[in-house]
């Protein structure tokens, strides 16, 4: 029974073994399930062993019993565009009905879902209209419109169920926040930190640990057998570079710096400074970026152990990255390239990374991630990433 | 094992608000005879439902409090050398130094498996060991048994017992452990649930101020930066201190004015950072 729904789990992405399945069929003979809602409950506890694939789970279950749509790749990001829409909608309603070219009064009669509708429907066409172009929203980033207040992070956690329909429930996606493999979130600082928590350095095992040899010697019966420890090596110290100019960094950005501060009585120091697309001839420690610049050459001066870790989306218009005189800010006009910036960083610190919130999936399409990535290791900024990124930072050459 | 479990039907505890959901997947987990694992941040009633599984049903609770440097044989069974050493040097005990037996002491998997009748058991905070614990579970709860290599003998269970183990969800469990559990998750209660918790808790609890502490509580939660937010332990606490206030008013909260704010933000970064928020914003 329910073959077919099995499948359709293993073909979304849920890890479903057939023991589980199995499982399943038993409780299903115990006469345990007699109701679409036991089954939901059960056939998830049974198959499903990881919360991030409970919402795969839900919008699976929606479809198979309830033929709701599954996702196509869109869905998702017009939600998210439909919503910033709306937030837009809330704080200048007529430039926004200007922009859509309807009648302010005509949405005023609309109720929010046919509001939240009508704007989904007129972002279908911009995106099909022309894909990929600078629209006047952005689904692929590139909007001028701002995105008043809008914060991804942290986590809402759906309500519990409480005799609602199983397919309501289901179709109500309440661990929408769980599922996400993409970048990091507020919600996911704790694994995070996890992640983190392996920056220590080792050295190397040189140090006689007298009580454990005379433990294993007297195992031994008196044969000698002499066990080292590591020895301890001083904690490391930690320059953080953020990128928080421009709006697609504005989630990360947070994120970062929190992760960063709870992990920081395990480094002997950690300096956090900012900077907007790319580096030029500063660095600043305050996040507005004017009062206290730092000379990016007087990084030559720390110790060249220092981690160097840069965070940004490494997405700019190539001339940013390549002209003498890329900077955007007039007073940096060394004539340097910001190329030249990041090659003098990367030759004076032995081990640095670079965390890309992008996923992988798009670094190849863009033309400055593809050059910074030949100077700095780039990971991106997710648990998986992180962990790559740590792995690489405590290497030892 | 011919237990019937139709009737053994789980449905809540005196201190312990079930929710329909979860009182299903135990159910489910209790007739299928499979381990409920249960993950969720910290305060949202995994170690209670354990206990309120062994109270309503009733059955002895055993709880296995699972340490980062434990090993699990600590867990089955330990040999006790030490004291078979001094029994064989003075032999003033009663036990017989020659039966290796006499010195075994079982640990509490070792309890739950040999006990007389069908317990609960509590594996908690399994994340906290390292991964080699887990792999060495594996077989112990697929088998439902394991050997006492000293004396070759093999504990069986007389009534499987009923597994229950939680997860802070630090470390990512192995998938072959996953394949042998239930799994759920618990989510953190809506503030709707919250507060019929805490009617259970204290039922003579004014509605107003009831509102008022749970609002307020969920607002906390919000701050952004904080690593350790308040859960539902803290604000039992919480609401407990303030009720022994007679200066307390329910209505001066949200007025930028939290008393006993160190009850529910326990990390001094979270404590400043919540107390700089509560002024500014007059939550």
């Amino acid at each position: 029974m329910f073959v077919s729904f099995f499948y359709k789990l293993k073909d979304a992405g849920v890890p479903v073994s057939p023991t589980s399945f199995l499982r399943l069929q038993k409780a299903l003979g115990l006469g345990l399930i007699g109701s679409l809602e036991d089954f939901y409950t059960a056939a998830r506890t049974v198959l499903v062993k990881s919360e991030r694939y409970f919402d795969l789970y839900d919008q699976v279950f929606a479809h198979y019993f309830k033929g709701a749509e599954l996702p196509e790749g869109e869905g998702v990001e017009l939600d998210e565009a439909a919503k910033l829409l709306l937030e837009e909608w809330l704080r200048d309603p007529e430039g926004v009905a200007r922009a859509l070219g309807a009648e302010v009064e005509d949405l005023l009669r609309l109720t929010p879902q046919q509001l939240i509708a009508y704007f989904l429907e007129r972002l279908k066409e911009q995106t099909e209209a022309h894909h990929g172009g600078s629209k006047w929203i952005g689904t692929k980033g590139t909007s001028p419109v701002g995105h008043s207040g809008y914060h991804p992070g942290g986590m809402r956690v759906g309500g519990r169920s409480q005799g609602q329909s199983a397919v309501k429930v289901a179709m109500d996606r309440r661990y929408r926040d769980y599922s996400q493999d993409g970048p990091l979130t507020m919600g996911q600082i704790g694994e995070a930190l996890k992640r983190l928590r392996h920056m220590v350095p080792a050295g190397p095992k040189d140090q006689v640990n007298v009580e454990k040899t005379v433990y294993e010697t007297l195992r031994n019966a008196g044969e000698i057998e002499i066990i080292f420890d590591r020895s301890l090596k001083d904690r490391l110290k930690v320059v953080l570079l953020i990128d928080n100019g421009g709006w697609s960094m504005d989630p990360y950005v947070e994120v970062v710096q929190v992760l960063f501060n709870y992990a920081r009585a395990q480094f002997k120091d950690l300096k956090t400074y900012f900077f907007h697309n790319t580096i030029y001839d500063y660095v600043w420690a305050d996040p507005p970026r004017r009062r206290k610049p730092q000379k990016v050459e007087e990084f030559s001066r720390l110790d060249p152990e220092t981690r160097l870790v840069i965070v940004g989306d490494a997405s700019m218009a190539p001339y940013e990255l390549m002209a003498a005189d890329g900077s955007i800010h007039i007073e940096e006009r060394a004539m340097k390239p910001s190329i030249d910036r990041l090659q003098f960083l990367a030759a004076s610190f032995r081990h640095t990374v670079w965390l890309n919130p992008r996923s992988q999936m798009e670094w190849s399409y863009v033309r400055t991630i593809q050059t910074i990535r030949m100077i700095f290791p780039m990971f991106e900024l997710s648990l998986d990433g992180l962990e790559k990124a740590v792995r690489h930072l405590i290497r030892k050459n | 094992m011919e237990v019937k479990y139709g009737e053994m039907r789980f449905s809540g505890g005196s201190k312990y608000l079930l929710d329909p959901e979860l009182a299903r997947i135990v159910n489910i987990s209790m007739a299928l005879e499979l381990p409920l694992l249960l993950k969720g941040e910290p305060g949202t009633g995994k170690t209670m439902l354990a206990h309120a599984i062994a109270e309503s049903l009733p059955m002895p609770l055993i709880v296995l409090n699972v340490k980062s440097s434990m090993k699990l044989v600590d867990a089955l069974y330990q040999y006790d050398t030490l004291t078979r050493l001094n029994d064989s040097r003075f032999g003033d005990s009663k036990r017989d130094v020659s039966n290796i037996e006499e010195y075994i002491k079982m640990g509490k998997i070792g309890q739950a498996f040999s006990s007389e009748r069908k317990v609960v058991l509590l594996i908690d905070e399994i994340d906290k060991a390292d991964t080699d614990f887990q792999d060495d579970m594996l077989d112990v709860l697929d088998q439902m048994s394991f050997d006492i290599i000293e004396i070759d003998k093999t504990v069986r269970t007389k009534h499987r017992p009923v597994v229950v183990i939680t997860s802070n969800a630090k470390k990512d469990l192995s998938d072959p452990f996953l394949g042998r559990c239930n799994f759920h998750h618990i989510a953190f209660p809506t503030p709707d649930f919250m507060r019929e918790i805490i009617q259970v808790h204290f039922p003579q609890l004014e509605k107003d101020l009831s509102r008022a502490c749970v609002e307020t509580f969920y607002r906390l939660r919000e701050i952004p930066g904080i690593e350790k937010k308040p859960a539902t332990r803290e604000l039992i606490n919480w609401i407990r201190a303030v009720r022994c206030d007679p200066d307390f008013r329910a209505a001066r909260l949200g007025k930028g004015e939290v008393p006993y704010l160190g009850v529910l933000f326990k990390k001094s970064n979270d404590y400043v950072v919540a107390g700089q928020h509560i002024a500014r914003l007059r939550i």
